[in-house]
């Protein structure tokens, strides 16, 4: 096995090969699967325009070839902008108890997914990325730094190597914060990550084109990060309705734009596009329920995604404000985030701290309304409907960050049959591998590490919570109740061939609700998309 | 941004392959972007069946349809619309269509 130690400072040292390679041998084993992708990140096809020397593998893809002088100096400007109260007031607080608290015990590094499946590469530490940031800090901005030098802050260079190479390995940690779940200190080594991100992008311009150009820019610009702008959405929304209609023959409206309401339901755009089963379960729900609520064709109250949330502040806000405009305009009660994990982080816990007192709407994720309306009687539900086995995946940004754990288990004991959890499970589950924005950044060759490392563990506990039932031939289903991961965990079982192999499938949690209500034809089609 | 040659003609692309200027597409193109993503030899009426529905629907909305409506429109089962185009609706039909890469948590 390689057990090489990259030590921080040979991330400032030029080199034409990646400080670190994956090797099959060298990944975590997972037990029921015998033959997997061989590993091919293809370097050579990338070395020539892009800095591949972290571990060979791209997220952003810097370019080889920058101006080294300007791009320190903007660097240690971010670096004071993070460490400033009038630039950083949302997370100045929490990032200097982090950066002064850690006590190095390391104990969080064990719990870190990538760092294990990735047979225990010390780049992908939490507190390998966080340290660096903390010698920076220490070397340019504090007077003992200044003063001691090395002495006191430990070795770094700050130059064009170690900029490039930090970048993307802020890219290499999904923000789970199982690390900080663990951490005795309570540091966040995902804030570590977070703040890099927003350096790199408000600062410097670095940043995955998926989260920016196609992300919140073109949100703010057509409405949604999917491109789709307010025709492209009603038009979905009628074939929605219609498609409730072919599939359990009933008429159900999905409303538009209706003032005072009761709730305000926005879902991730790409449930829409990939899932519709979904948010037109939410209708089914939502009518049987005699909710009054409604959707909005505005441009971004369509959308519940805010990419801004994992690397830049700037978009995040504006998204929040233009999100809450709408609400307010609407005059609705509250305001519903769908199956989406990083928008309930957003809406449910940032804007707190974000939008003006006199603008505030009480935020909730569908979750706990679902569990509100399932416990008041108001459905009729029969587990038996779904006697398949059925195991949870728990979205980090839901569960561990918004402490939103027991909905949806007393949702899927009134509606299931075999539930089985995950081992672990609820606050310390792992992530899917595709939080932070990695479910929808394909680009270069950053898909085969998501599924080869930082998805690794997710696949070796969907095996093992099925292990009794693999060989039998039913369906196996993944119940995961965010759009991002859903995308990743698709990924992971095409990857793998987990649905030709063993059945397992997946999706939300609408789906399992609607499917158990017995006087209507079974609502969940098990062709694997 | 990487490029593909055809014709005579220089045709940039995306690192996956997807056409940049989509005003630049033609049904010749798409038969050699077929040929060297998806190894298909020769499209088929029922591959331009897709290809087609795509492209109306992107010049109507500015995107790629869903799925679900690709197959209902089409008649094609999810299935077949791989076995027409190995890399699947999005990889593979889109990206021969001319459509840019999707984007979002589709």
């Amino acid at each position: 096995m390689n057990r090489k130690v990259v030590r921080i400072t040979d991330l400032s040292k030029p080199s034409d090969e990646p400080l670190v390679r994956i090797a099959q041998e060298d990944l975590m084993p997972v037990p029921h699967l015998e033959e997997e992708p061989e590993l091919n990140p293809n370097i050579e096809k990338y070395k020539e325009n892009y800095d591949v020397t972290l571990d060979g593998y791209l997220a952003i893809g810097v370019p080889k070839e920058v101006e080294e002088k300007a791009l320190v100096e903007r660097f240690l400007n971010g670096l004071r902008k993070l460490f400033s109260k009038n630039d950083n007031w949302t997370f100045l607080q929490p990032l200097a108890l982090y950066t002064d608290y850690c006590a190095k015990c390391r104990t969080c590094v064990d719990a870190c997914p990538i760092y294990i499946s990735s047979g225990r590469k010390n780049i992908y530490e939490p507190p390998f990325r966080a340290e660096i940031l903390r010698r920076l800090y220490r070397k340019y901005l504090t007077s003992s730094g200044k003063t001691f030098g090395s002495f006191v802050t430990g070795e770094v260079e700050l130059n064009a190597n170690l900029i490039r190479r930090l970048a993307e390995l802020s890219y290499r940690c999904t923000i789970c914060r199982r690390c900080a779940q663990i951490c005795p200190m309570g540091v966040d080594n995902g804030l570590i990550t977070h703040e890099l991100r927003k350096l790199f992008s408000q600062e410097l311009g670095i940043h995955p084109k998926e989260l920016h150009d196609k992300g919140t820019v073109q949100q703010l610009k057509v409405g949604s990060s999917t491109g789709m702008n307010p025709d492209a959405f009603k038009g979905l929304v009628s074939f929605m309705e219609e498609d409730i209609k072919d599939r359990i023959g009933l008429d159900v409206k999905m409303p538009l734009d209706e003032k005072g309401v009761d709730y305000l339901v926005i879902h991730n755009a790409g449930e829409f596009l990939s899932w519709p089963e979904n948010p037109e379960a939410f209708a089914v729900i939502f009518e049987r329920a005699g909710v009054s609520w409604t959707l909005s064709s505005e441009q971004v109250g369509y959308d519940a995604v805010n990419y801004g949330v994992w690397y830049n502040d700037l978009q995040l806000t504006k998204l929040i404000n233009r999100t809450f405009e709408i609400a307010n305009k609407l005059d609705v009660k509250e305001i519903i985030i769908g199956e989406c994990g990083h928008a309930t982080k957003a809406y449910y816990v940032v804007a707190e701290r974000i939008v003006p007192s006199d603008k505030k709407i009480p935020v909730k994720s569908c979750l706990q309304i679902f569990d509100e309306i399932i416990n008041s009687g108001k459905l009729d539900l029969d587990p038996s409907r779904n006697d398949f086995p059925i195991t949870l995946h728990d979205p980090c940004n839901m569960v561990r960050l918004s402490g939103i754990v027991e909905p949806q288990r007393r949702i899927l004991r009134k509606c299931t049959k075999d539930f089985r959890e995950m081992n672990p499970n609820k606050e310390m589950n792992y992530c899917c591998g595709g939080g932070s924005g990695f479910a929808i950044m394909p680009s270069y060759n950053f898909n085969e590490w998501k599924m080869k490392v930082s998805g690794r563990m997710k696949v070796k506990q969907i095996l093992s919570a099925f292990s009794d039932v693999l060989d039998r031939d039913v369906v196996k289903y993944v119940c995961a109740p965010c759009s991002n991961c859903k995308g990743q965990i698709r990924d992971l079982i095409r990857y793998y061939d987990l649905w030709k192999k063993y059945k397992i499938t997946y999706g939300g949690l609408a789906e399992l609700i609607v499917n158990a209500m017995p006087d209507i034809p079974g609502f969940l089609e098990f062709e694997f998309h | 941004m990487p490029e593909i040659e055809f014709k005579g003609q220089k045709y940039i692309v995306d690192e996956d392959g997807f056409l940049q200027e989509p005003e630049k597409w033609s049904p010749e193109l798409a038969e050699h972007m077929a040929k060297i993503y998806e190894g298909i030899d020769k499209l088929t009426d029922e591959h331009w069946k897709v290809i087609n529905f795509l492209r109306d629907y992107f010049k109507k909305y500015g995107i790629a349809p869903p799925i679900r409506i690709l197959c209902k429109t089409t008649g094609f089962s999810l299935q077949k619309i791989y076995e027409l185009f190995p890399s699947g609706p999005a990889n593979g039909a889109c990206k021969v269509a001319g459509l840019p890469k999707p984007t979002g948590c589709v």
